[in-house]
């Protein structure tokens, strides 16, 4: 059982007017459980809308997805997934547990089950003194962290994220991919992420899905083989360094003068 | 804030006003300027202190009608902007109209809505000030309810959550403050629109008609007294407003409003 199958997807915003965008034609991918798949590519290419189509918040044109082996409208009426985004969206009004116990509320659990599980989900992202403050009293890697064990309090078995420490200082951004990997495998969870920094995408991913644009298109997966744990050592390490330059020349395409980058695609691609 | 700079913002402002009476009064005594030119400072306070309960009672019959009108422009235009929000279309019939009619003094509208009523009520400015208020707090409320962000809207359908429930959970908490910004701006506008209203006939018990009857009495200093009056009863409808919004905001715990 995948935990995500996306099988001949294509997605045409404005069909048939002027402004039509291709914006995914023909896309396939599978996600397996306990899995870390990035989604790279340059603006345009249509990563944050294969994402929102895994996450039912987009139809697709045409093909098919499937979550957890159940249709992504089903699952995302289970409430399958949790969903994190580059802005951290807390609700202001909330204060820090409250915005963590939201997803909760709207299973309709009860609320020390509620409570209880916020504390124990505070406690995951290290932030276990926070619970009464209000957002705007929190860092923006604080509150990315909030975003991080709201989307993950009701255990969901996949996380979505999309480019969600793009607006993060690059110190905090090392910090938090370290966070991220350590939350994931204490709590088994498969994750989906879109990013546009190469390193994040390798340092994070068991596999580096590369997209291009116009139209948008899956054009290559890199495995990335860094081990089952990865420390700030794995920063400095040779397959790092290799994992990057791999996924570097599938971006390039046929810009790289490199000998066997870009032969994928051929003369197609301007 | 330390108390020293506490007691100079308080102090500043306190002696220019007392300066600028101080002006004033030396001005009308100097120049001999005649009462019916200009009254002295000195003359208005004592006619404030001598005509104080008539002022209080026509303050109240003022303050009264910008009261009723406020609460029901308030209502009227709450419950109007969540059928807007609702209902894109009628935003766009709506809309427009709002900002047409604010764009010009409606309060005018008073005399019309006199003629629909007995010459004593009081029903035609209490309607006048609930109008002006309802497109206000209309106005805001929509905006409220529906510019909510996209992030929010995605992470609450990523929940499965209804729209009702979006409602209740992002867009009215999202709304709050701008029904306060509303409350801010419409409850001086509320006093005017009140006053105003009187000078288009009626029953002459307000503010607004007992200071155009001084006047067309030759009575200056007594008509400044009840433009003291009028002050201060502005002043009120605002303090309240500011304060309401301070509670309401420390409930929700949101007293920072500068990162929005």
């Amino acid at each position: 059982m995948s935990a995500v199958h996306v099988a001949g997807v294509s997605k045409i915003f404005n069909q048939g007017t002027p402004k039509q965008v291709d914006a995914l034609v023909d896309v396939n991918l599978t996600v397996e459980p306990g899995e870390f798949v990035s989604l790279i590519g340059p603006s345009g290419c249509g990563k944050s809308t294969l994402l929102r189509l895994i996450a039912n918040l987009l139809e697709p044109t045409t093909g098919e997805v499937t979550v957890n082996s159940k249709t992504a409208a089903q699952s995302r009426l289970d409430q399958d997934y949790g969903m994190a985004f580059q802005q951290a969206g807390l609700f202001d009004w909330r204060s820090v547990a409250k915005n963590i116990e939201l997803p909760l509320e709207l299973k309709g659990w009860d609320k020390e089950k509620r409570a209880a599980r916020a504390q124990e989900m505070l406690e995951l992202v290290k932030l276990p003194e926070f619970a009464d403050l209000m957002p705007w009293q929190l860092s923006g890697g604080m509150q990315q962290r909030i975003a991080i064990a709201r989307a993950l309090a009701a255990h969901p078995p996949l996380l979505l994220m999309d480019e969600p420490f793009g607006a993060l200082d690059e110190m905090t951004r090392e910090y938090m991919q370290g966070e991220l990997l350590r939350i994931c495998a204490e709590t088994k969870t498969t994750v989906v992420f879109v990013t546009h920094s190469i390193p994040e995408a390798v340092y994070l991913s068991n596999r580096v899905v590369v997209m291009s644009p116009r139209p948008g298109r899956i054009t290559d997966v890199i495995n990335v083989n860094l081990g089952e744990t990865r420390s700030e050592d794995t920063r400095a390490a040779e397959n790092f360094f290799s994992g990057i330059t791999s996924v570097r020349e599938a971006l390039r395409g046929t810009h790289a003068d490199h000998a066997n980058a870009g032969a994928i695609r051929g003369v197609e691609d301007r | 804030m330390t108390s020293v700079n506490r007691i100079r913002n308080f102090a500043i402002p306190f002696l220019f006003g007392v300066g600028f009476l101080a002006c004033w009064e030396g001005a009308v005594k100097f120049f001999h300027l005649k009462p019916y030119f200009l009254a002295a400072p000195s003359k208005i306070l004592g006619q404030f202190f001598n005509n104080a309960s008539r002022i209080w009672d026509a303050a109240s019959v003022s303050g009264m009608n910008a009261l009723v009108g406020l609460v029901a422009g308030t209502v009227f235009g709450v419950i109007m902007s969540f059928i807007l929000s609702r209902f894109r279309f009628l935003n766009s019939l709506i809309t427009p109209l709002a900002i047409a009619l604010n764009a010009v003094p409606i309060f005018v509208l008073v005399a019309v809505l006199n003629n629909m009523y007995s010459i004593t009520s009081e029903i035609p400015r209490r309607i006048m000030v609930s109008l002006v208020v309802y497109f206000i707090v209309l106005v805001n409320v929509a905006k409220g309810l529906t510019q909510v962000k996209t992030t929010h809207l995605e992470i609450m359908r990523s929940y499965a959550a209804s729209d009702v429930e979006i409602l209740r959970k992002v867009r009215v908490p999202n709304a709050v403050p701008y029904l306060f910004t509303a409350l801010k701006i419409s409850a001086p506008a509320a006093v005017i629109t009140s006053f105003v209203s009187e000078y288009f006939g009626g029953s002459q018990n307000g503010l607004g008609s007992r200071i155009t009857s001084n006047i067309a009495n030759s009575k200056n200093a007594a008509a400044w007294a009840y433009v003291l009056g009028a002050c201060l009863l502005g002043l009120a409808f605002y303090i309240v407003s500011v304060v309401l919004e301070n509670v309401a905001s420390r409930g929700a715990g949101a007293t920072n409003t500068t990162n929005k």
